[in-house]
């Protein structure tokens, strides 16, 4: 197996490291831990409730923006800066640059993801004065969330392989919100008498990007046990939608005339 | 040069800025006093479906819950603290909060109180108060606390005893239920309303919850409870004193002199007991008791 998607995501780590936006957010992530500390002050009896709001709703947030804003200059920047040509007159084949590239955000993600998730475990340590087992939940709603920011950045990516990075953000963003909406596009399609808007609806709710699937934050602040086969199940979802959006992207990005 | 020059501006930068920082503290404080000599802004609350709300949170409905149950904490207690009766918001703000995070028991059991209360305790509307309740059951059938917090107005606010006892008795046979709520839908339906079962209510509100605004209504009950079980206790004293003495007491105190109280006892408040105009046992009219005690008289 080819080691050059392995270079690429570790360079595009590193940019994605320096540059500073990334600090901000986290930083801003961390502050909102601290203020759920405070909230819960107010709300007294349900601290560790609202931390774990507060603190996994900045999680997810905050790493959907940089999903967003970065993924969409994944590629379009190689091209501005005109450093692509250079990468890839070396042997550098267009799938691998795009694998390395998302790797290397993905790569960036997980670590910023780790952590804010450190910061949320010492404001519960805070509030809680201990940690217990009971509290390994939280990581399984940090690992769907992180899974929620891997299909983003597929989609990111995606999108800037043919398109600038203001359409590509709305692109994104609008596929995002069409796919949190997508039982309730089901829903709606069930209730109507037309089979035509049934049959629609009904498709598009299979071929959006089902991000409510990845949504357990309510019930991890509630302290209900997720189903182990919801894991998997959300798992394998991702990795086949990821692996459709990246060879649709490599087609696309291998047939773009770069010139 | 050039480069004192950059200095000079360190130095401007550096000494100024706080200055000028520290040269907005007094007039943000006239200001402040300004826009409070205003009247006041009326709050709104523009968005009051929750189910919209839950949708338009694009998955954060929790937090967007945590949020709006702050707001609500913050609505209801600058409306206890400044003494207003406009708790219009409150019945809506706990609505879109339960919407929002049907499993959010606290904002049960602060609406069954606090939509109950008369003004200005509350807002004085028991009805909406059962409805915020039976909604959280529909919501939540395995919860037996919600089936408390519903036969405590009825018991409590609106002295539907028939309706609380029934209400304690479903409520006994959820999974989980604590053994005395069959016990007290029995004892309801038997008695009615008694200063012990309401003693036992407000007991069990106290220790149960840790807002701290629900812990201080449930304290004040008690107190009165206690105020009451007081003067019940003297008027006993006092029909044995003019039983000895053949003529009523003058004071409490006579009745301390007389060796059937060991000292004059105070009420909650920290005033000592006084006997009014007609001889009967009552609170000092300078007591924050007495207020209380005559609101919530006739209670049991």
């Amino acid at each position: 197996m080819s080691s050059v998607p392995l270079f690429v995501a570790v360079n595009t780590f590193r940019e994605s490291v320096r540059d500073r936006v990334l600090y901000n957010l986290i930083f801003f992530a961390l502050l909102m831990m601290a203020a759920a500390v405070l909230v819960g002050q107010i709300s007294i009896g349900i601290e560790r409730l609202v931390i774990i709001n507060l603190g996994l709703s900045a999680i997810s947030l905050l790493g959907l923006v940089m999903s967003v804003f970065i993924g969409v200059g994944l590629v379009y920047k190689e091209i501005e800066k005109r450093t692509l040509y250079s990468i890839l007159a070396k042997p550098v084949r267009r799938w691998e640059f795009l694998a390395g590239k998302y790797l290397g955000l993905l790569l960036t993600l997980a670590i910023n993801t780790a952590l804010m998730t450190l910061g949320l475990f010492l404001a519960l340590l805070y509030v809680d004065r201990a940690i217990g087992r009971a509290d390994a939940h939280i990581l399984l709603a940090v690992y769907f969330i992180l899974l929620e920011f891997a299909l983003v950045t597929a989609l990111a990516l995606f999108f800037s392989c043919f398109s600038t990075p203001i359409l590509s953000t709305l692109y994104t963003l609008g596929l995002y919100v069409a796919g949190m909406f997508a039982s309730d596009l089901r829903d709606a399609g069930a209730l109507s008498s037309s089979g035509a808007v049934k049959a629609v609806t009904s498709v598009l709710y299979y071929a959006l990007p089902n991000f409510s699937n990845f949504n357990v934050i309510g019930a991890t602040a509630h302290g209900d046990p997720i189903p182990i086969s919801l894991v998997w199940q959300n798992t394998a979802y991702a990795a086949i939608y990821i692996l459709a959006l990246l060879l649709a992207a490599s087609a696309v990005f291998s047939n773009r005339n770069l010139k | 040069m050039v480069a004192s020059a950059r200095s000079k501006q360190i130095w401007l930068a550096t000494l100024g800025v706080p200055l000028l920082l520290l040269s907005l503290y007094p007039l943000q404080q006239s200001i402040a006093e300004k826009k409070e000599s205003i009247a006041e802004q009326q709050q709104e609350l523009l968005l009051r479906s929750g189910k919209l709300l839950k949708k338009l949170s694009l998955g954060y409905d929790s937090l967007l819950a945590d949020i709006y149950w702050t707001r609500t904490v913050q609505y209801n207690g600058g409306i206890l603290e400044r003494g207003e009766s406009d708790f219009s918001l409150l019945a809506p703000l706990l609505d879109v909060t339960t919407d929002l995070d049907p499993r959010l028991d606290v904002a049960y059991q602060y609406g069954a109180i606090f939509l109950s209360e008369k003004v200005p305790a509350g807002a004085g509307r028991p009805d909406q108060a059962t409805a915020l309740v039976r909604k959280g059951i529909a919501l939540n059938p395995t919860n037996w606390r919600l089936y408390y917090n519903l036969g405590f107005v009825y018991y409590w606010y609106l002295r539907d005893y028939k309706q609380a006892s029934q209400t304690f008795w479903e409520g006994s046979k959820v999974p989980g239920a604590l053994p005395w709520m069959g016990a007290m839908a029995a004892h309801i339906a038997e008695t009615g309303g008694s200063r012990d079962t309401s003693r036992f209510m407000w007991s069990q509100i106290y220790e149960s919850t840790q807002d701290v605004t629900v812990r201080a209504n449930a304290l004040a009950h008690l107190q009165v409870l206690r105020t009451q079980d007081d003067l019940d206790l003297l008027k006993t004293f006092i029909e044995t004193y003019k039983k000895r003495t053949g003529h009523a007491p003058t004071s409490v105190q006579d009745l301390a002199n007389a060796g059937l109280l060991l000292s004059v006892p105070q009420d909650p408040g920290g005033y000592v007991y006084v006997l009014d105009a007609n001889g009967e046992p009552a609170v000092d009219p300078q007591s924050p008791m007495a207020e209380r005690v005559r609101d919530w008289s006739g209670r049991k």
